[in-house]
């Protein structure tokens, strides 16, 4: 196949992308975006997104870079409000409430919606405090069954066994497959309903990677898991669901959700062209 | 923590193709079966039930192609599903050959067949099925020195077959009026004689699961 014959148009009409998505069965939806757009300043950075995301199923969001993944992301626990000069359209819904809006405690929507970064980023104390952080915040303390908190999120994150006798020692000589779970475990220590993951194993190497992707099998039956990834791979490999995201057009690059469904169904037998060029490798 | 997910996914593929393989021994069972009895409706029912069998076996493909697709097997893994491809293949096979047998019952009908030549049919079939028990556990056990030493046992199945074809040939040139009836029978001995081949097969892809290699099993 020759260079020319790869390149694939990077334009799909909305109306087009959307017959691709593919409404749940259950009813049993964890978050809903319901024709959500984002904007910074004039630029929409993400058109008229819909997609239901299920309770404790590991939802995929892949593409190529610059189609609004991580935004995506980002808009589901407002973290997307730090940036200057944002403004939205549409409405997401975390357990059928509206979190988009003047009235919404955005603070309680971070504690329900934890998030995990690209790079492991522990908080220079120790490995104990690092996870009694949140739990603090909101008045914890050792009385009131912190110790307890910290164990249950360290053991979550499958990390109990190898800090339990350094649990007063710095963070920061983790190693980086162990910081990032102990960011999990930070996460899961204000006990969230959802947690996303940016990116997660980008800065792992391999066997790190794996264990990340083991924990996350076992996390989902407690939480409800979104994970963006540039890894292709990565996504069919621990995903129930993958949503598939470009962006429209070369000149107005606004991020839409190309097609999204069972990961099996997007690997296997995709509905859209663009998606099927793009697992497949021949663009993006 | 060593792809533990993947692991308990690979190990499903093997619990579905032994209900597969179970699946189709009972259908080589119950058609022998009928045949003896001349059981017209079990026969049907048998014939109608095979699609049954098929869908398992589309199911099993189904799922191993969406392991291919999402967990990137390599080295061993990626040859035991390919294996499993192979396997389902054949083992769909040896059931269609019993809805054969079924099929010939169905046309026989209620017509007297010689009782030596039934034990004969019956004998194949048992030396067919236990090679393909033995292929199954050679299968799960990732056997392939049992894998090579079963397709040996295929010879004895071609004995049987070369028996009743020279039997039923002697038959048909003493009696013109036989010929027709010993036609179908000649073709059940047939679809039995083909079940030692895909065991054979069978045995040929468990070699190849356990040691890269791919090449015709040693029959004799």
């Amino acid at each position: 196949m020759t260079e020319e014959q790869r390149r694939v148009p990077l334009s799909i009409p909305l109306d087009i992308a959307q017959k691709n998505v593919d409404p749940l069965v259950s009813p049993d939806n964890k978050i809903e975006f319901r024709d959500y757009s984002f904007y910074y300043r004039k630029f929409k950075a993400l058109g008229n997104i819909s997609m239901q995301i299920p309770t404790n199923q590991i939802t995929a969001i892949i593409g190529p870079s610059g189609c609004g993944k991580s935004t995506l992301l980002r808009s589901i626990n407002r973290m997307n409000d730090l940036v200057p000069n944002v403004h939205t359209e549409g409405d997401i819904f975390l357990n059928g409430e509206n979190i988009i809006g003047q009235g919404v405690d955005v603070v309680d929507v971070r504690r329900r919606v934890g998030m995990v970064f690209q790079r492991p980023n522990p908080f220079p104390k120790s490995i104990y405090d690092n996870v009694a952080y949140g739990p603090r915040l909101y008045g914890f303390n050792r009385h009131d069954g912190l110790d307890e908190i910290v164990y249950n999120a360290l053991k979550q994150a499958a990390l109990w066994d190898e800090v339990k006798d350094k649990l007063h020692q710095s963070a920061m000589a983790l190693s980086g497959g162990q910081q990032q779970r102990l960011c999990i475990s930070r996460a899961l220590a204000v006990e969230p309903e959802v947690v996303l993951m940016d990116e997660p194993a980008s800065a792992l190497d391999p066997v790190a990677t794996l264990k990340i992707e083991e924990l996350m099998q076992t996390l989902k039956e407690t939480y409800t898991i979104i994970i963006v990834t540039h890894n292709m791979q990565q996504a069919a490999r621990v995903s129930d669901r993958t949503a598939f995201m470009m962006i429209d057009d070369p000149e107005r690059r606004t991020g839409i959700l190309v097609e999204y469904g069972s990961t099996a169904q997007i690997f296997t037998n995709p509905k859209n062209k663009q998606t099927e060029d793009y697992v497949t490798g021949r663009f993006g | 923590m060593a792809r533990e997910t993947f692991e308990r996914q690979l190990q499903a593929m093997v619990d579905q193709v032994l209900v597969l393989g179970s699946m189709v021994e009972q259908a080589v069972l119950d058609s022998l079966d009928a045949l003896k009895r001349r059981d017209l409706k079990a026969a049907r029912r048998i014939f109608e039930g095979d699609y049954v069998i098929n869908e398992k076996r589309y199911a099993i493909e189904s799922g191993c192609v969406t392991l291919i697709a999402t967990q990137q097997p390599m080295a061993r893994d990626v040859r035991f599903l390919a294996a499993i491809l192979e396997i389902i293949t054949e083992l769909e096979r040896i059931a269609d050959y019993a809805k054969g047998i079924c099929k010939i019952t169905q046309i026989i009908s209620e017509e007297a067949i010689d009782p030596v030549l039934i034990d004969e049919l019956q004998q194949m079939s048992n030396l067919a099925l236990d090679m393909l028990r033995r292929a199954l556990d050679a299968f799960v056990a990732g056997d392939a020195d049992t894998a090579r030493e079963i397709p040996k046992e295929d010879s004895k199945v071609d004995k049987l077959y070369n028996q009743i074809y020279r039997n039923l040939m002697e038959q048909m040139t003493k009696d013109i009026s036989t010929v027709d009836r010993a036609n179908h029978i000649m073709w059940a001995a047939h679809n039995l004689e083909r079940m030692g081949d895909r065991v054979t097969n069978i045995c040929e892809r468990i070699v190849y699961v356990a040691t890269g290699e791919m090449r015709e099993l040693d029959t004799t």
